[in-house]
């Protein structure tokens, strides 16, 4: 067993820009997937049947499917549908956003749910109108609910940023074993990819155990 | 619908002198409140079925009865949060409404205090009874504020202003609580259940804040199942069973000569021994 | 645009075969990811504690980078350490084992957790052993807390199965991408394909949904 270990210095510059991409990928995915989320959940919430049946479809619809598949399908079905040839990129953004955004519709509604409807009735009590209880008193109790599982998203969204290598999007996994294809380092490569997937999540992990102490219910 | 009248001796009557027609606190000026006919059902489930009621300026109205007999509905069905299913609810001969904006302004004329409290829990004391002046009303935040000290003194807790709900006593929140109703200045103050979530020491001083606000003369409906409460500091009982009002009249009447079996029987439960 | 299911129709030999690979590599890591996780977690709480940064780094670990990673390592780059090769079905079951055992234990960690310090108290007054107590008093209880979060890690890892067409698992997803290949036929085959994860997944996700309802009565102890 003979390795090499300078393959990875050598290709230093290509993992740094892939590890960018998967950044970039979660950074983005996440601004959009955030407003998607809300105007989800405000639709599942809202007193029109048709908006709440279209919103509770959507969010099942990618609730229930693997990722993987949504990428490749998405690969695939969008060209054709929309008669216009997308990047792979532009693709992967597609699938992410609309995964994560039917996620955060569930994070959004189960958090305002969960807040007691005495408080509402308080706020109504008082003369506040229907939106101005929603955003003075319900959200902002909500939003202490909804930080920590949301946090356990953007972790989960960054580690299936690499699932989006399947079709060929240059983040860390697939330039990583692109590498590995073209230098035949299986082992030093696939180390290396691990490793640098491990120093960029290990700190958000710890991001995350923080919000959930700071932030969780103590009931 | 007409006051009760029950003749209530005099000290003199042995001596045959007159007695005392008994008037009703505010007979003489047209009521705040009228229930009509009032009919609220959950389904099946009849909750008011068909009540009528009048409540006068100035006047301490209790509203007593067995859990599920509809008293809560009543107060709730008053200030519209919930829904009539038949009768009419009307506020100073007005029928309430039924759009959204114009219920919000009957809201804003009557004061309501919630069993559970319902302070918000993400501002301080201070902040929860400003917040009505300053979202509602419009009011200035700092006039608010202002407002809002002297309201909390009037409860006896201006030492707490800062303090948030998860710091207060379950007394403490329910004066908060009344304290933040009170400061948008309604002419109506519905207690729901006021002190039934009050560990029996903190029971007290919330009942002497609400003691205090009756001889002020506010106008107060209160469900309540504090029975020496409404004895002494109500004008006007009454007491409902399945959605009904089975006996109305002033606490002399209800608590020493219940007119009606059921309402001798009803408080022979809770253990009033008159 | 013409649509032409018939490589389904002509495949669906290759097809339910690929299913019933997902199915049991699911059911197989679903079942070895909560009782490794069971293991870690009593282990980290109740055994020796020079184990207990070795799991939280562990479960960290786990936390930190996907799944692909994990399953492309065992099957690619392990056997170059330990000169042994796995098929890629077991490859994918140690992979997916790993990875999910993680959030099994701080399933059970959480549950264990979740009941109140009172009842070891009791149990102790009653001249009960920890190992008693543990056994009779606190997993009965934690495990009824843990059971929708249990229906989670199988619907995660059915999810995970469809990542293991990397490693060419011959499951559905796998089948699926040979089809659709062969066929020229990718969106009738994906199509179908999601139909069928659709139909496995959402009886399991809203199972788990029913579930959190009705225990959420039971909330702390």
């Amino acid at each position: 067993m003979n390795l090499d270990w300078n393959i990875i210095w050598t290709h230093r510059d290509a993992l740094f820009h892939g590890a960018l991409m998967t950044v970039m990928l979660t950074v983005v995915t996440m601004l959009l997937a955030v407003p998607g989320g809300m105007v989800l959940a405000l639709m599942r919430l809202s007193n029109s049947k048709v908006l709440a049946g279209i919103s509770l479809c959507f969010v099942e619809f990618f609730r229930n499917l693997p990722l993987i598949l949504i990428i490749y399908w998405a690969f695939y079905v969008m060209p054709m549908a929309l008669d216009v040839q997308f990047s792979a990129l532009t693709t992967a953004l597609v699938a992410l956003v609309l995964n994560i955004s039917a996620y955060n519709a569930e994070t959004f509604r189960a958090g305002i749910n969960s807040i007691r409807r005495g408080q509402m009735e308080a706020a109504l009590a008082m003369g506040m109108s229907h939106r101005q209880a929603m955003f003075r008193v319900v959200i902002p109790q909500a939003a202490r609910r909804i930080l920590p599982v949301f946090a356990s998203t953007w972790i989960s969204l960054f580690k299936d940023t690499s699932l989006v290598s399947v079709i060929a999007v240059s983040e860390l996994a697939y330039t990583s074993m692109q590498i590995r294809a073209q230098s035949y380092r299986v082992l030093e490569m696939l180390t290396a990819m691990a490793v640098i997937y491990w120093l960029m999540g290990y700190p958000q992990a710890k991001l995350v155990d923080w919000i959930h102490r700071k932030y969780g219910v103590k009931e | 619908m007409n006051a009760t009248l029950s003749p209530i001796g005099a000290p003199g009557a042995a001596t045959g002198a007159a007695p005392t027609a008994f008037i009703r606190k505010g007979a003489g000026d047209k009521p705040v409140l009228v229930y009509e006919n009032v009919r609220k059902t959950y389904g099946d489930f009849v909750a008011l079925n068909g009540v009528s009621l009048q409540v006068n300026k100035g006047e301490v109205m209790c509203l007593i009865g067995p859990s599920g007999s509809g008293k809560s509905t009543l107060l709730r069905c008053t200030n519209a949060l919930e829904t009539l299913n038949g009768g009419q609810v009307y506020l100073d001969g007005v029928p309430l409404p039924t759009r959204e904006s114009e219920v919000r302004r009957v809201r804003q004329r009557m004061g309501m205090v919630f069993q559970s409290f319902e302070l918000f829990p993400h501002k301080s004391a201070l902040d929860n009874v400003a917040m009505g002046p300053i979202t509602v009303l419009g009011m200035k935040e700092d006039e608010a504020r202002t407002r809002a000290r002297a309201l909390l003194d009037k409860v006896g807790l201006s030492s707490k202003a800062d303090n948030f709900p998860a710091n207060l006593s379950g007394g403490q929140q329910q004066r908060v609580a009344i304290a933040r109703a009170l400061a948008m200045g309604p002419d109506v103050m519905l207690f729901d259940e006021p002190t039934s979530a009050l560990d029996p020491e903190t029971v007290g001083e919330v009942l002497n804040v609400m003691k205090k606000l009756a001889q002020e003369g506010m106008t107060m409906i209160v469900v309540t199942h504090e029975m020496s409460f409404a004895r002494r500091v109500a004008n006007w009982v009454v007491v409902f069973e399945n959605g009904a009002i089975m006996e109305e009249g002033p606490p002399e009447q209800i608590f020493d000569h219940p007119t009606v079996a059921r309402t001798r029987d009803f408080l022979s439960h809770l253990g009033w021994d008159g | 645009m013409d649509f032409d299911f018939s490589p389904i129709v002509d495949n669906w030999r290759f097809f339910a075969s690929g299913l019933g690979v997902t199915i049991a590599l699911s059911a197989i890591s679903a079942l070895t990811s909560i009782l490794v996780g069971l293991f870690i977690t009593l282990v980290r709480l109740y055994g020796p504690p020079i184990f207990k940064p070795f799991i939280v780094f562990y479960i960290d670990t786990m936390r930190s980078i996907p799944i692909l990673v994990v399953l492309v390592w065992i099957y690619f780059a392990f056997p170059i350490l330990a000169g042994v090769t796995f098929p890629p079905f077991w490859a994918a079951l140690v992979a997916l084992t790993l990875h999910i055992a993680a959030y099994a234990a701080e399933v059970v960690r959480a549950g264990i957790e979740s009941v109140r310090p009172g009842q070891t108290r009791a149990g102790l007054a009653l001249g009960m052993s920890r190992a008693q107590i543990l056994r009779k008093i606190i997993l009965p209880q934690a495990t009824i807390r843990m059971l929708p979060a249990f229906g989670s890690v199988l619907t995660i890892a059915i999810k995970d199965t469809a990542i293991a067409t990397v490693i060419a698992v011959p499951e559905l997803m796998h089948r699926a991408e040979t089809v659709a290949g062969q066929s020229y036929r990718p969106i009738e085959v994906f199509t179908c394909v999601m139909i069928a994860y659709f139909c496995i997944l959402f009886p399991v996700t809203r199972g788990v949904d029913r579930l959190y309802q009705r225990l959420a009565h039971l909330g702390r102890s």
